[in-house]
Order: C-alpha cells, then structure tokens, then sequence
C-alpha cells in the first residue's frame, strides 16, 4: 500500500502570506466549517422536532456555567489531547494510529497494576512509578504495531486495531482474575493506593493534576515539531518520504519512533485515568476518546499548534452533549454528527479554497 | 444435529457479515478507493435496517433501505476521492464518524430514549428443495438464511466478473494503473465512483445482517469491531474474492470456537481463547504481506492532469 501523504493537504500552490493575512486565511475555513456544521445540524435538530436553538445554547454553555462543567471539561481535556496527539506524531509521518484506545487501556491495567501491588509506597515514589508504567504499556503495545510495520510490512492501521481488541481481553483478565473487585458492580480492578492518586488542584471539584502532564506534553510536542531537528526529519519523512531518504533522513525508523511515542502518549492517558479519574480500571473506561483523538488531530491537520485548541472545543461539545441529551431531549449522538460535520466541511473549503487560490495564481 | 453440524453451520451463519463487507471493501479498492468507513456504515445498515423492518414489517425492505445508505456514503466517498480528490484515509474516517453518529442518533429518534426494547423476526431458514436433503452439507450449506445464500452469490458472481470478464478487467486496470487504463478510454472516476457506491451498500447489507440473524434488535456496539477486521480481512485475502472468502471462513470459525470454548468450561482463560482470532490473524499477516497483492494505487486519487501519477 502506498504511504498516504499529509493528510488534509490542497493540491493548491501555497501563496506566500505574511503574519495576520497568513493566520486570516487559515482562521477562514475554520469559521466556515463551524458555522456550516451548526447549521446543517441545526436544520436537521428542527426538522426531527427538536428545539435546535435550546440544544446549542446548551452544548456550548454547559462548560462555562458552572465550575463543575469547567472542571468536567478539563478533565476531558486532558484525555482527549493525549489521544489526539498519540494520533496525530505517527501522522505526521504518514502513519494512522488507530489504536489508541488499545494503549490507553494496557496503560490503565498497567498503572492499576502498579498502584494495586505497591499500594503502601509513598506517594513520591509510587506516584511516577503508577504513570511510568502506564507510558510503558503503551509504548510496548504499539510497540508491536511498529515492529510489525517495519520488519514485516504489516499495515499499521490493521495491527493496531486488531491490538485494540487484544487490550480489552488484557484489562478484562486484570480485571476479572487478576485483581478483581467483585464488589465494585462493574467489571473493574480494585483500587489504586491512595499514594497512587494524582493530587486534586483547585477546587472543590477541582482538576486532577494530570492536566500540568497533558500541558507539559502538548507543550513539547509543539516545541519538538516545530523547533528541533527530530521535528525536522519527521515533517519531512511524511511530507516527501523519498526525498527526505536522499538527505539521510531514515524515514522508517522516523515512522517507528513517531508510532511508539504516540502509544506511550495513549498509555499516559490511560494511567492518568486510573490515578486522576477512577482510582481503578474499569472495563468501557476508554469510552469514545479513539474517535475523538482521531477527530481532533484531523480537524487540527495533524498541527501540534492547533490540537490543545481543538481538543478543548471538543472537550465543550463532549461535556455539553450529555447534558443536552438531559435537558432538551435530543440525542447525545447529535454531536458525533456535529464533529463528522465540521471536520467534512472543513475538508470542502480546503478544495473551494484550492480552486480559489489556482484561478488568482492563474 | 450433530456437534460438527451445530458448529459448521454457526461458522457459515457467521461468515457473512465478515465476507460482504470484505468483497465491498475489496471492490471499490480494486479500483483504487480504499474506505476505512467500514465500521460505521456497518453500524448505520444495521440501525437502517432494523428501524425499516421494524416500521414497515418486512426484512427485506429493511436490508434493501440499508442498502440505499450505505450506497450514498459509498458514492459520497467515491465523489470525494475523485472528483474533489480528497485524502482517501481523512474522508474516510469523516464519513466512519457520520455514519456512527447517524445510526444511534436515528435509533434514538424512532424508538425513543425509553428502557423498552423493540424486537424484529430473525431472518426465516430456507431449505434448498433437495440439496438441503444431503446428509451434513444439506444442513450445513442449504438450509440457511436468504443473505448466506446471497453472500455466496455475490463472492461468486464478483469472481467471474473480475477475473472473467473484458469489464472485471478493465476495472482492475483501473486501481493498477489509472493513467494507462484512462489511456484506453476506460471511464477511471466513473469506475471508482460506482465501485465504491456498490461497496458501501455491501458493507451496510452486512451490517444490517447483524441484528437480523443474531439479536433481532439493535445496540450501539452490535457491529463490535467486524467493520476494521473487514479490512484486515481484505489485506488477508490478497484482494481476491477466492480467498477473501476462505478467510471469512477462517475468521468465523475463529469466532465460533472462542465463543463454544468459553461456554464449554475449557480450562483455560477465556479472555486467551477470546483473544486467538485476533491474535491469529496478525501472525498470519506478518505471512500474508509476503505474498499479499495489493492493487498499485490503493489508497490515492487520480489526477489526469497530473504528470508525476
């Protein structure tokens, strides 16, 4: 199979723009793809009998009205931009990792583990130990993925899905027979020491201190891909992979590294959620976080720059669906449709965008 | 019926969904449109197509409707990869999460956010007069639902078509090399945009299979991961009908036995056995990508005008 190119990508001439017209530009297709998107899902909410006015105003309003919706969003903040940054690193280089929620979940059975058998350590030792072996676990888990790919020429999508479905057996055995809390109602490991909990900041309810992890990641990633020779060789290994080669960029290797970084990111994530949300593992913990990781790092076209920003739109919308479903009635799938819309008007004004750009170079 | 029996027919029974979402894969990948939107327009067929046989009654409206919207994210796909040349993967996932979206959000509309669960009838067996008669084949093969028979005719009509005919041909041309077969007079974006409309309507005809034959109602994981295995499936198979079906088998009875296992008191973790089918398939695919064919321009767009493709 031929390695997809940069994603998202017009085949318009890039036209220099300097400074505001540059961001301007970029910052059109957004507000056109979100508006559009609002719209359609607007006029579909009516025609279906719903109060489509009452739905956005809800949505969008949930995460800013009280602190409790504030701090609900940032927690899933905090998951969901790990996710999509374990997503977005390997695409960079041309590569779909679609098994994040595979390496959040070993991380989580991993960090459980870890929290459950050296409960009585200090928190200052248990603590990074509960998050290193959850970055391990997934670290490992795509691991296999990228060994796969390079020494077999295995498709990654196809290994990590499948991996994916291998990881709810691995944290139903822990779950289940290992460390197994019958008492917990759902199928769930017991809990984590308390030394193994991410202290709470803020509050009451305040956010668990894994979000100065996800920051300090987002960070880096931005600072690694913008600004170091890594960034370099993996921007290049995606955007010419044959011309990166010719100047001794040894592109598989570029696309191992970025693949295993993104699952220890996935694992991170799923050892936050252990120690930051749960104080368990619990079966169904990695929710829809694979999609939303995908969906955020398309919408930001794989920019490390834009996924914190998206990701916490996202974040909005996620928080904001449930209580919609509660309030106005309308289903919470709703904005599923909403997100699929963005990210597909999105990918239209880039071609509207393109055929404008060509006929004024034209 | 014998053990053997009970379990042959559960693996045939459990081909299908497997083997129409592989050959509607494989099709529009034969000529180049390469769709990751399985899973979700698995999940919307099964939503389709129980919704439609709950309202109207009939199954076969109901597989038929499915039909209809898989088609239009097939041709959406299609459209989009040739004529706006979009990136196939991108497109693709945008389309898996419309799908999802759409299918729970219709089954919430119709049937309504309360506990009570509307039930469908299975989909009947029909017997084969006479080749249902012979012993073990007769139960194994001929007394089956109408989709099994359908499936198998499919797998067989599309290996003709491809591999016996001047058009299975000139389709294939056209996922190998669009340039040359464009050179011929062959009609490329109409070739990708029909395959992959006609995919998308099989991959959602598999998915409405689901809650026809299996649990007369839908749920929101009801497709469980059948959609992405389609995939591996496809790669599995070499992008052959011949040997997309003999992994569809394989892939079944995988299913099968895992579930028999679990039930049977084996003494070995279940999670283990649960785990072999998936497992199983990786180790065949470090094999499988040594001889797989993959048709050349899988997975890009064709540009006419362009002179580097």
């Amino acid at each position: 199979m031929s390695t997809p190119t940069v994603p998202v990508q017009t085949d318009a001439p890039p036209v220099p723009l300097h400074g505001g017209l540059r961001l301007l530009r970029n910052l059109v297709p957004y507000v056109l793809a979100l508006v559009l998107a609002f719209l359609v899902s607007g006029v579909v909410m009516a025609v279906l009998g719903y109060d489509a006015v009452g739905a956005f105003t809800t949505i969008l309003s949930t995460s800013f009205k009280t602190t409790f919706g504030f701090t609900e969003t940032l927690t899933k903040w905090v998951t969901v931009v790990l996710l999509a940054l374990a997503f977005t690193i390997p695409l960079a280089v041309g590569r779909f990792n679609i098994g994040g929620e595979g390496q959040l979940l070993v991380g989580g059975t991993a960090a459980a583990g870890v929290g459950i058998v050296y409960a009585d350590l200090p928190a200052a030792l248990l603590l990074p130990m509960v998050l290193l072996a959850g970055v391990l676990a997934g670290l490992v888990w795509a691991g296999i993925a990228a060994l796969l790919m390079s020494r077999f020429g295995v498709n990654e999508i196809l290994s990590t899905v499948l991996l994916n479905f291998v990881s709810f057996q691995v944290l139903d055995y822990a779950a289940t027979e290992v460390w197994a809390d019958p008492a917990a109602g759902v199928a769930a490991t017991q809990t984590v020491g308390e030394s193994a909990e991410l202290p709470v900041l803020g509050g009451p309810p305040g956010v668990h201190a894994g979000i100065l992890l996800a920051v300090a990641v987002s960070l880096a990633s931005i600072v690694v891909t913008r600004r170091t020779a890594a960034g370099f060789e993996l921007r290049a290994a995606g955007t010419n992979p044959r011309a990166a080669a010719i100047n001794g960029i040894r592109v598989g290797r570029v696309a191992v590294v970025a693949l295993v970084v993104g699952g220890a990111l996935a694992g991170l994530a799923g050892a936050i959620e252990v120690s930051g949300v749960h104080g368990r593992a619990i079966e169904g913990m990695q929710a829809n976080y694979l999609l939303l990781g995908i969906i955020v790092g398309l919408i930001a076209r794989g920019n490390a720059l834009w996924v914190p920003v998206v990701a916490f739109g996202i974040s909005i919308l996620e928080v904001g669906a449930s209580s919609m479903q509660r309030t106005v009635g309308v289903p919470a799938e709703m904005v599923l449709i909403i997100e699929a819309l963005i990210l597909i008007f999105l990918l239209l004004s880039d071609v509207i965008a393109g055929r404008i750009a060509r006929r004024a170079v034209a | 019926m014998t053990e053997f029996e009970t379990l042959a027919q559960l693996t045939v029974i459990a081909t299908v969904p497997y083997l129409l979402a592989s050959l509607g894969t494989m099709l529009g990948g034969l000529a180049g449109v390469f769709s990751v939107s399985q899973e979700g327009v698995m999940v919307l067929g099964a939503s389709v197509g129980f919704l439609v046989s709950y309202g109207v009654g009939s199954n076969t409206v109901g597989i038929l409707c499915a039909a209809g919207v898989g088609a239009v994210f097939g041709l959406v796909l299609g459209w989009a990869t040739t004529s706006l040349r979009l990136d196939q993967f991108v497109i693709g996932l945008a389309l898996f999460f419309a799908a999802t979206g759409l299918a729970g959000l219709l089954f919430r509309v119709v049937v309504g956010q309360s506990g009570a669960q509307p039930l469908i009838e299975t989909l009947p067996r029909l017997e084969i007069p006479l080749l249902s008669e012979i012993p073990v084949l007769g139960t194994v093969l001929f007394s089956n639902n109408l989709l099994v028979y359908f499936a198998a005719l499919v797998a067989v009509g599309l290996y003709f078509f491809l591999y016996r005919t001047r058009a299975g041909l000139d389709l294939r041309a056209v996922g190998e090399n669009p340039k040359a077969a464009d050179s011929l007079g062959i009609p490329v974006a109409r070739t990708r945009i029909w395959t992959a409309t006609a995919g998308g309507a099989l991959m959602a005809v598999a998915g409405a299979y689901l809650p026809m034959v299996y649990t007369g109602t839908f749920t929101e994981g009801i497709v469980g991961g059948r959609g992405w295995l389609a995939i591996a499936l496809t790669f599995f198979g070499g992008w052959r009908p011949q040997f997309i079906a003999a992994g569809a088998l394989f892939f079944a009875a995988m299913d099968v036995i895992a579930l028999r296992a679990e039930v049977g008191n084996v003494a070995i973790p279940s999670q283990v056995l649960l785990v072999v089918p998936y497992v199983a398939t990786l180790l065949v695919m470090i094999f499988a990508f040594r001889w797989a064919r993959v048709p050349a321009f899988l997975g890009r767009n064709y540009d006419r005008e362009s002179r580097t493709a």
